[in-house]
Formats: structure tokens, sequence, C-alpha cells
């Protein structure tokens, strides 16, 4: 399968990485890696969390130096001291989180470093010509003048690819670039990335998507712990072959067995309606019932009101009509700890926002949420002892890799923060699990583990509300599916019958069968 | 609440962002408050209020106010909190003092200047190279500056001609020019008493008299501080510090070195505004800033962090103090004037949908006009209090939509972003 893309006759390839080793103390980053990126084409590097993508790049943007190896850049051997002497050798970076500042305008951000005077002044016109120049040739229609904190995620990625453009880049890096995006951004944003193409610029492009790596790149290098596993052409492999080959085995199936059902209803929701601040219906009349031991998966393109549900059920948001029922009783209007308390058990999408606090430790971090319930509290004092040897539990059952309990939960990678999640909403015997996303940004090992927690579970008649933009999760962990589609369930399938491509029609309203 | 609100903020802002007001639409505030002003004149019968002595003891009030907050404007916009502009205004005001009775006021305002960079040196020092809370290095600088001040004093001044342990001997004061010609023609007109006219002939010849040419100094200062920090590449990355320094790192900004020069410069506002406030009231005294660093950066905050609008915030705290000074009539017509403009903000506030601060800021409207009405003058105590009053109800009401620099007042280390 590893080809080596044809060499004769073409120009000196844009950036050839050769035997890079990099060691931090304790650890080897790179060990060895070789990556040869053609001029003028979109390279794409993939691989799982922690296998050195990050680290390479920071290398070949001058951010670190290699302890070994060599970089040639357009066949001539290069060192960079930093990321000066990189932009200076035409190498651009477009980072994950924006380098941008939102009171600023974009011709501000644009610029700033490496302005154009006009005496000691700033000479905004000749800035801005030079922006709709570059605006206009890679079509990407960025407007100078407006205030970065006025623009969409999607042109802000627009105004740092500019940012680099402007300095005279012949070769961007692009880190993660689609983490953020929503799905007709990505498709932007690809053919932001086809017009570079087409102009001669070389894209390296790093990511775990695979489907988005396989539509877009030309060449693709494999990274597995630390170092280049395989080089392949997209035309030659699939989705699952690339993941396979970042992974080293076998990938995880999401499936279930047999079937847990219970006919004991646990949440049963009648008409739920939400209306939203601007007076926007964005729930409208949902009325479901999750039996003990069933999951019922919710599909949707994301914003048809998942979100909206998900904070109607924890208590978080108010409906404006309709029940909510728990095994007997009625919460519509309960507050959210006497939800947790009677049983729910919550992994949010936004694990930084919702779900842990940076900041505190992990043991802290078990406490939330139930904090009044044991073993993290007796009476109205916390049981510190008894919080930190049940956070020693859940790294232990839910294999968080961890220096130990008491480093802040922003020292994990994020599968081992959803990890310890997961192990904290499970800890109490929940009832019902709402599971919002409860793989997305987590590596391959950490989402099998999930998974069978989950199962498990389940096997023990918990019931779960899962919410996922991931057709494949949805289908092979649910035992209903339904659609969600501008706040109403729209049609329910059979997860044992139905494929994806049918989910996805009656996702966006194409197919709708009811 | 994640998904939904977020987009939702992000698409409401721009309909709320400030639209750009062209320069007409200043001129027709400007006549309606010359309106207001003239029409409570002539109800209140205090003259006070649009007398030329008036504008031009608010001049002299507002030109410590308004370096003070510029000042704080070029620490904030490079990221850097900087509340002890009290202290280093001490410290203007004792090296304009110093200097100002042996060699003059323009040594005066030299002296001033320097002791002030040194106070803002202190607080870079503490604040970008240590990494110490911008707010705890601020508050040392006020409780250190004025201790020091008065050591000094005591060391210089009790012994020197005409000085005593807490105050300098006499400042010459600083030049004032007039426009001839002007000035007599506009104080004719100002003497007739019309409606509006004499108004307007008052608040003009304010302007062209007897100006200090310090005064003309802070102007040019103002003017050039919003010059450097929008129109150049220094400004634009002095501000990129104040906004987004790993961003401004990333393109290769040594933004320890923008802080400092920001903080430096701050220190040298501020010392420049105790200079000026020395010079103006003829020598320097123990306690003679009074809040003014705090005031300042009320205006600051009130100006949106933007040179013109700290000057406008400067001038309405200097004009409250002016008639403070003009005493118990002025101060009185003060509160119906007060009243008008809360229930003017109260309209304000309803047409853009914050109910609540109309709803507090209409009460408050009546309750200072039933005050006038119901009483014939203000209490003594009172009167004193006025500035601070007004900037309290401005502040608290007035709440537009700030943009405040991002960063400012965030720890910053090198290298630490990602």
């Amino acid at each position: 399968m590893p080809t080596e893309p044809a060499a004769g006759g073409e120009p000196a390839p844009a950036v050839e990485l050769s035997g890079i080793t990099k060691r931090f103390p304790g650890v080897t980053a790179n060990s060895d890696v070789n990556i040869t990126v053609r001029a003028g084409t979109v390279h794409a590097l993939v691989g799982e969390n922690g296998a050195g993508k990050s680290t390479l790049m920071k290398i070949l943007y001058g951010m670190q130096q290699p302890d070994e190896g060599q970089i040639r850049i357009g066949g001539v051997p290069t060192a960079f001291g930093s990321p000066a002497d990189a932009i200076k050798a035409g190498i651009g970076m477009v980072h994950q989180h924006f380098m941008l500042a939102d009171n600023l305008t974009v011709l501000e951000n644009v610029v700033l470093g490496s302005e154009p005077r006009a005496g000691v002044r700033l000479d905004f016109r000749a800035a801005r010509e030079r922006i709709r120049e570059i605006s206009a040739a890679y079509s990407l229609n960025v407007d100078p003048d407006r205030v970065v904190d006025d623009l969409g995620v999607g042109e802000r990625q627009r105004v740092e690819i500019l940012k680099v453009l402007y300095r005279g880049a012949r070769t961007l890096i692009l880190d993660e670039p689609t983490a953020v995006l929503v799905p007709q951004e990505v498709d932007e944003l690809f053919g932001n990335l086809r017009e570079l193409k087409a102009e001669g610029l070389t894209i390296v492009f790093i990511s775990h998507k695979l489907d988005e790596v396989l539509s877009v790149a030309d060449d693709i290098t494999v990274m597995r712990r630390g170092t280049t596993v395989a080089s392949v052409s997209p035309r030659e492999v699939t989705s699952r072959q690339l993941a396979e080959l970042m992974v080293g085995s076998a990938l995880p199936v999401p499936e279930l067995r047999d079937s847990t059902v219970t006919d004991r209803p646990v949440l049963t929701v009648t008409g739920l309606t939400v209306t939203g601040a601007d007076g926007r219906t964005v729930l409208d009349g949902l009325s479901f019932t999750i039996h003990a031991g069933e999951v019922l998966g919710i599909a949707g393109v994301e914003g048809n009101g998942q979100a909206e549900l998900v904070e109607a059920l924890m208590g978080i948001r108010t409906p404006t009509a309709g029940t909510v029922r728990l095994g007997g009783e009625n919460i519509t209007r309960a507050s959210t700890r006497h939800r947790r308390e009677a049983g729910i058990g919550y992994v949010p999408e936004d694990r930084h926002r919702q779900g842990v606090l940076l900041e505190a430790t992990l043991w802290e971090n078990r406490v939330l949420g139930h904090q009044t319930r044991r073993p993290s509290s007796r009476g109205a004092l916390l049981d510190l002892k008894g919080a930190k040897a049940d956070t020693e539990r859940i790294v232990r059952d839910y294999d968080v890799r961890t220096p130990g309990i008491g480093v802040h939960a922003s020292a994990l990678s994020g599968g081992n923060q959803q990890k310890l999640i997961v192990g904290r909403e499970m800890s109490a015997d929940p009832v019902l699990l709402i599971a919002s996303h409860p793989t997305r940004g987590v590596d391959v090992g950490a989402q099998a583990a999930i998974w069978e927690h989950i199962r498990r579970a389940r096997a023990e008649h918990l019931a779960v509300l899962l919410i996922s933009a991931d057709l494949d999760e949805l289908i092979g962990m649910s035992d209903t599916l339904a659609v969600i589609l501008r706040g109403r369930l729209v049609a329910d399938y059979d997860p044992s019958t139905v494929t994806p491509e049918q989910l996805g029609s009656a996702m966006t309203g194409a197919g709708r069968e009811d | 609440m994640t998904a939904g609100s977020s987009t939702g903020a992000r698409h409401a802002s721009p309909v709320r962002r400030a639209r750009k007001i062209a320069p007409w639409v200043y001129f027709l505030i400007a006549v309606a408050a010359v309106l207001v002003l003239s029409a409570v004149r002539v109800l209140a019968g205090a003259t006070d209020l649009t007398s030329s002595g008036t504008v031009q003891a608010a001049l002299t009030a507002a030109v410590p106010l308004a370096m003070a907050a510029l000042a704080g404007m070029w620490a904030e916009r490079g990221g850097v909190v900087n509340i002890g502009l009290e202290g280093m205004m001490v410290l203007g005001t004792f090296g304009a003092g110093y200097a100002g009775y042996q060699w003059g006021p323009w040594a005066a305002v030299a002296f001033g200047l320097l002791l002030g960079v040194v106070g803002g040196l202190l607080h870079a020092v503490a604040t970008v190279s240590f990494g110490v809370d911008h707010i705890i290095s601020g508050v040392a600088i006020n409780l250190l500056a004025p201790g020091a001040a008065l050591f000094l004093s005591k060391l210089y001044f009790a012994d020197a001609p005409g000085g005593g342990q807490k105050q300098s001997p006499r400042i010459a004061d600083a030049p004032k020019v007039t426009v001839p010609g002007l000035s007599d023609v506009l104080g004719t007109v100002e003497g007739k008493h019309w409606f509006f006219v004499s108004d307007v002939a008052g608040v003009l010849r304010g302007l062209v008299t007897e100006v200090s040419l310090l005064t003309v100094l802070a102007a040019l200062l103002i003017v050039w501080s919003g010059w450097v920090l929008w129109r150049t590449p220094f400004g634009l990355r002095l501000r990129s510090c104040g906004e987004a320094p790993t961003a401004a790192e990333s393109l290769g900004v040594n933004v320890y070195r923008y802080k400092y020069l920001a903080v430096i410069a701050s220190g040298g506002f501020a010392g420049l505004g105790g200079a000026f406030l020395a010079v103006s009231s003829g020598q320097f005294r123990d306690g003679q800033t009074g809040g003014r660093g705090f005031i300042g950066l009320a205006a600051m905050i009130f100006g949106n962090w933007r040179p013109g609008g700290l000057a406008t915030g400067a001038t309405l705290f200097g004009y409250t103090d002016a008639l403070a000074l003009r005493g118990s009539a002025a101060v009185h017509a003060l509160l119906l004037l007060l009243g008008i403009a809360l229930v003017v903000v109260a309209v304000v506030q309803y047409r853009s949908g914050h109910h609540v601060l109309s709803a507090v800021a209409a009460a408050l409207g009546v309750l200072f006009g039933y005050w006038y009405f119901a009483s014939d003058e203000v209490p003594a105590e009172l009167v004193g209090a006025a500035p601070y009053v007004v900037t309290l109800l401005v502040l608290g009401l007035a709440s537009q939509r700030l943009r405040p620099p991002r960063m400012a007042g965030e720890p910053y280390r090198k290298g630490q972003g990602k």
C-alpha cells in the first residue's frame, strides 16, 4: 500500500524532512520522521492525538529545533531558529486556535508586525490594496475593514490564511483546520485550499478526520507513536484502512450484542417545547420514551435542537410547554441538582465548557455534580478522603492515564478527560445517562473504552440518550434511532436496518418519510 | 446554552455595534446641550452655568483629569491596568513643586513628567518583568508615592522661602494666551444675557481667553496620542499587546518592550497631569491630587479607551468641578441639569432595550428634579461632592457598549502561547 510519489522530472519537493528526531526530557516526541511534500500539492499528515504531528509541525515552523535530522526547503538544507526564519523561507502556519485580536480590524491583524509604512505612519491604503489583492487572487473574500469580533469562525480562518499569505508564504501548514468549522465552512475551506493549490502553493494539512483527508489531500502521511509509518495515496485507501494505519491494529466497532431493552420506562418526555431567547421555537413538541436498558440515539445536523433538548432535560433551560418524567416523578421544573440526585448522569458535548474545570485537580472534578452525595460528601462537609479514594477507583477502572489524582485536569489529554467524565457520571449508579457526543475528539482507544462502559451499563438496565454526529456510532450503539430536524423528531429508524446514507438524507430533510 | 447562545451572541453583535457617528451629529448634540444649559440658566438664574469664567475653570480642572485618563489609556492599550495613576500624579506634583519654584513652570512640567516616568517604570518592572498582579502593584504605588512625596517635601521645602512641611514655595504660572479682538466681542455678547446666543458666546469666550499654554499642550497631547496609537505601526503593535499578546508574539512583536513603553508613557502622562495640577494651582501641596487619578480612570472608561471619549469625560468632570468651585447656586442649578441629563439617558437606554437601567435613570432624574424644585440651595457639605456624584451616575447609567482592550490586566509570559 505505501507508495512513493513519482520523482522523475518533477521540481524539488517543497518540503523534505528526513530523519527528524526530537526528544524532550523523558519522552521522544519524534523519532526518524521522513516526509516529502511535493510542491503544489495538499499533503495530509494524519495520526492520533499524541502521535507527534504537532511537534513535527512546530519543528517545521521553527518553534522548536530538532535534535537530529534535516529539513530541506525546495531542495536546500535549512535550519530554523525561530518562526521568523521559517516565515522568511516561505513557510506559514495557521494555528488551530486562532491568533487574532478580536477588537482589531482584519487589516490591523493582517499587517501587524510587518506593516507597510509611509514615513512613520502606517500606510493604510497600501495595506488595504494588498489585502484586497490577495483576497481576490485566492477567493478568500475577506473585507479588510471589518472588526474580527464580527466575523464567523470560517471567516476568521480565512483571515489567518490571508495573514500567512501576506507574509509571502509558499507553503502553508494548517493545524487541524476543520476542528472548529461546521460542514459548509469545511466545504468552503476546501474550495480555498484547491484555489491555493491551483496557484502553485503547497499545503500541509494536519487532521484526524479521515473522510476530509481523503477528499482533499493529494498525498497522505500517517504518523504513529512519533514516527511516520506510511505514505499513501488517497485513491488507494479507504478511511477504515487509514484509521487502522493510525492505530496500528484493527479498529473497535460500535455495536450492541443482544437487546437488553425492558418495558419499564425511565424517561418519558411529552410535548416538550422550548423557546429560544429570540422568541424562536427551538424544540417543538418532542415526545419520546426511553426504557431501562435502552439506548435512544438522536441523529441530526448540529444546531437542530439537540443542545436545547439536553439542556431542557438537565434543567439548565426551562421548557415553555410539555412534561419530563423520570421514572414516576415529574421533573419538568426540578432543579439541575435534584435531577442529578434523582439519577441522571450527564456527559456534556463541550467538556471544557461544562464537563471539567481545567484548573482544578482530578479529585475536585470528581466531586463536582456529586457534591451532595456520598462518597464525595458527608452531611454539609466534603469528604476529601472518600472523594480521593473514589477518584482513584475511576482512574483505575476507566483507564484514565494520569500521573496522579492531584494534577489539574488540563494536564490530561482530551480522551483521558472524557474518560474521567464518563467515570464520574457512571459512579453514582445513574438510571439515565445523557451522553452528548461522548467520543468526540477522543482517540480510538478511549472511544472503544467509552463504548464498552456504555454497553455494560446498558446491560445493567441503564437508559441512555445518545446524541452524536458520528453516524456509525449512532447506528452501532443505539437500540432505537430518531432524527431531529428543526426542533422536531421527524423520523424513527431501526438501527439494524438503516444505512448512514438514509440517516444523512433524513437529517437534512431530503428524505422525509413521515 | 453552549452552541445556541454563542452563535446567538456572534450574530447579534454586529447589530448592536456602535455605528460610526457623523460629525454633524456631534455638532447637533453640542447645540442641544448648550440649548438645555441656557434654558436651565434662565430658569435657575444661575449665570455661572455658561459664563466664560466657569468654562475657563472647567478647562483648568479638566486638564489634569484628561492627562490621567490619557495615561490610563496608554497603559491599558498596552495591556497593563494602571491603577497607580494617582500615585504617579502625586510624584508629578512633587516634581513640579521641586523644579517649579526654582526654575519656572516649564521646568516644573519637565520634572513632573520625569518623576511620573519613574513611577511608570516601577509599575512596568513589577507587572511586566516580575508578573506582579497589576492591581497590587498599582495600589502599592498609590501607597508609596504620597509618603515619598511628603517625606521629600519635608526635606526640601520646609526651609525654602515660602515653602512649608507640606507645601512647596510658589511656582510661577505658565504663560496664557488670548485670541485678541474675538475675546472682547464675545465678552460684549455674553454680557447681554440673551438666550442661547450669550451662552454660546460665554462658552466660546472661555475657550479663547486666558488659555494656559499647558491646556493647549494637553489638547495637543491627546490628539497626538490618538494619532500615534491608531495611525502608526508603533501604535498598532502597542495595541496588539493589549488585545492579543500571544498573537503579537507569534508575528514577531516584542511584547515586553511595547508593554514597557506603554506603561512608561502612562507614567509620564500621569506625571504631566500632576505637574499641570501643581502649576495651575501655583504650588505643590500634600494631598493635592485628591483622587484625580481615579476620576481619570473613570473618564477613560467613560471614553471607551479612546482619546476623544476620554477628553469628553474629563471635560464633563472638569465642568462639575468648576461648578462646585463657583458655589452653591451653581451646584443647585446642576441638580436640575443632572435631572434632565438622567431623563435623556433614560430615553436613550429605553430605546436600546435596557428597560431596568432606563427606569432607574428616570427615577433618579425625577428625584433630582424634585430636589431642585423643593429646595433653594444644596447643603455646603454636598457641594464639593458634586463631581463624584456625577461620576458615579454617569458611569453607572450611561453604560454603553464598551470595548476595553481584551487582555488588559491579564498576566502575560513570553512563549506560553500555544
